[in-house]
């Protein structure tokens, strides 16, 4: 009976908080027939917002990709002074407000910024131009693959990449045959995470954008500005393809984890218990 | 190939893991490093291997130093506890991993390679297992590929850490006399840590005994077991019930037992303890030794275990004595029956400040 209560509560939860409001997108942006959709869809300001979101996410990711595995390396198989310190560096983009993220970037290479005569004096736009809106999304989705990765790296150890030098390989190869198969799953599954907040970040990239319709609008900037003006439909339907973004991103997460049951549990476990157990 | 080791000291922070090793590993040797956990052993490994880098002190190889050279260059074959397969990897890419990163210039043709690979896991015989996973194997079959992958790049030294830790005994038993054999066919240079005294003096022929970063004894086996050089040594290798040695009127007794005779005894002011190992105490009538009571008795397959209160010690501290099974069977000890203690052999040691 007590079990029963909680699985409704619970499920009831979920409804109301993810699945209805989720439901209200698809429904509201197709409120109006499928041709108002196409319509609002393909607007060529919507269509510019769809283009620079998927730009932004296609250079901050890979950015990320990089920084993450190396802090993570740095981190899990190396002892250091200020070790700590990273750590917790790291966590920040999830501690402070991304509104403060975006002011950071203003105030560091605004036109009244500590860079800013000098962007000026080369034409150099940072600000309310893509480089800042990508240097925005990239504070705020640095944690997704460092955090991912660093426990699978530590649960590790170092013993293989050891074993690897020992036999004669270099260090390029260690990283490409030994370490990276070791981690593909974790940084896989943080490559998605930080993918779906990178198209849906919106305080820090609001900041720093400056809203021009058309060139630094992103997607849920083109929504707010959508929905300012009324325009429902518009923003709903602009909005579903963002949601179907991260449906998609949840899917290709959940495909994952069923085809790689330990990604989950081994993480945390020594492996060879896990190992066994798998096999 | 030989390796010496001399004035080899590695600190990390304010501790210091080894403190100025010197030490010889004549070509061929089986050489273990005994010790607990934080003696300094698996450092002093990593060291030869080229996993870490002395503070100071050198590593010579064949007499040349090899202290800064990359791990790459030296030549060792490594075997972890946790086998460290490559598990993304067959049994067979596992074996071939070394041979197949070498230089092109260096790197055997693929041929060559298979042969390599298929003769390596003949010998240890896991001919049948080149396309498995390392997940779908046992841990002695994972420990036997590491082996495989280490000697694939012909190494001159092989280095093992803790290399059957993680297996239960009896694959154990079996791996270690498997190590040995093929170490006797081989000839390569093995240096193998463990914390199982048993286990360095079952496989090594030379064992070096490991306390707080210093050595405390090279020996061996027989040697270091017969003719340890401290308290410590003794009560590492084995069981040793510890006796004070008692001085009246310039004679040293243990008990009642009067062992000046055996004149080992400085019979100083200093404080002395004797160790006895428990096979070392023979039990026989009340009438002759130190009269004891009968604690305990336990069976453990050929030898029988006693547990003996000796008259004069407190009951807590019962004496741990070990007879045969053929000896117990003839005497029939039965608890709270009353025997006299004999010692065949002990240790004087000065007793720790």
């Amino acid at each position: 009976m007590g079990r029963l209560l909680l699985i409704v509560t619970a499920l009831l939860f979920l409804c109301v908080f993810l699945v209805l409001p989720l439901l209200v997108v698809f429904a509201q942006a197709l409120a109006k027939g499928f041709e108002v959709y196409y319509l609002a869809i393909l607007a060529p300001m919507a269509w510019a917002a769809v283009k620079l979101t998927l730009l932004v996410a296609a250079i901050a990711v890979p950015l990320n990709l990089i920084f993450g595995v190396a802090a993570a390396w740095a981190i899990a198989k190396f002892n250091f002074r200020g070790k700590s310190a990273l750590i917790t560096l790291i966590d920040l983009p999830f501690a402070v407000s991304p509104v403060i993220a975006g002011m950071i970037f203003i105030l560091v290479f605004g036109t009244h910024g500590w860079f800013g005569g000098y962007l000026r004096a080369h034409h150099i736009r940072v600000v309310f131009a893509v480089p800042g809106i990508v240097l925005a999304t990239m504070f705020v989705t640095f944690p997704f693959i460092a955090r991912e990765l660093i426990p699978v790296m530590q649960s590790q150890g170092k013993d293989d990449e050891e074993t690897a030098l020992s036999l004669g390989a270099t260090g390029w190869q260690t990283f490409w045959r030994v370490t990276l198969p070791n981690i593909r799953w974790g940084l896989l599954y943080g490559v998605l995470l930080c993918n779906a907040r990178a198209m849906g970040e919106f305080g820090a990239v609001s900041v720093v954008a400056g809203h021009i319709r058309g060139v630094t609008n992103t997607m849920p900037l083109h929504v707010e500005i959508l929905y300012n003006e009324y325009n429902y439909t518009a923003a709903f339907a602009v909005a579903s393809l963002l949601a179907l973004l991260a449906l998609l991103t949840l899917a290709g997460k959940s495909i994952l984890e069923w085809r790689q049951p330990e990604l989950r549990h081994a993480v945390r476990r020594p492996r060879d218990r896990t190992r066994r157990a798998y096999s | 190939m030989s390796i010496a080791l001399r004035g080899v000291t590695k600190q990390f922070g304010q501790y210091a893991a080894v403190e100025n090793i010197d030490l010889d590993v004549p070509t061929g040797a089986l050489m273990a490093l005994l010790g607990r956990s934080g003696s300094g052993k698996t450092t002093l490994l990593r060291i030869i291997g080229g996993l870490e880098t002395p503070d100071q002190g050198q590593v010579l190889f064949d007499g040349q130093d090899a202290t800064l050279w990359p791990i790459g260059d030296r030549k060792v074959g490594f075997v972890f506890q946790q086998y460290a397969l490559f598990r993304h990897m067959t049994v067979f890419e596992n074996v071939a991993f070394g041979l197949k990163v070498k230089r092109r210039g260096e790197r055997p043709s693929a041929p060559a390679i298979r042969t390599k690979v298929q003769e390596l896991l003949a010998l240890v015989q896991l001919s049948w297992a080149h396309d498995r996973y390392p997940a779908q194997l046992s841990g002695g079959q994972r420990q036997r590929v590491a082996l495989a992958r280490a000697m694939a790049i012909d190494p001159k030294v092989l280095l093992l850490d803790e290399p059957f830790g993680a297996l239960d005994s009896q694959v154990r038993h079996e791996l270690r006399r498997w190590l040995r054999r093929l170490h006797d066919e081989l000839h390569f240079t093995s240096i193998i840590v463990t914390h199982d005294q048993q286990e360095a003096i079952e496989v090594a022929d030379t064992v070096v005994l490991l306390n707080q970063g210093k050595i405390e004894q090279v020996g061996i086996p027989d040697e270091i077991y017969d003719l340890p050089r401290s308290a410590f040594v003794h009560r590492f290798l084995g069981q040793v019930n510890e006796l004070p040695v008692l001085l009246r009127d310039g004679r040293a007794y243990i008990g009642p037992i009067d062992i000046s005779a055996a004149a080992e005894v400085q019979t100083g002011s200093a404080r002395n303890i004797a160790l006895i190992r428990p096979h070392e105490i023979e039990v026989g009538q009340a009438s002759a030794g130190w009269p004891a009571t009968v604690l305990a008795v336990r069976v453990i397959g050929p030898i029988v275990r006693l547990d003996l209160c000796a008259d004069d010690r407190p009951i807590h501290e019962p004496l741990e004595a070990e007879i045969s099974r053929e000896r117990f069977e003839a005497e029939r000890f039965t608890i709270g029956q009353r025997v006299g203690m004999r010692f065949r052999r002990w240790q004087v040691y000065p007793a720790a400040a």
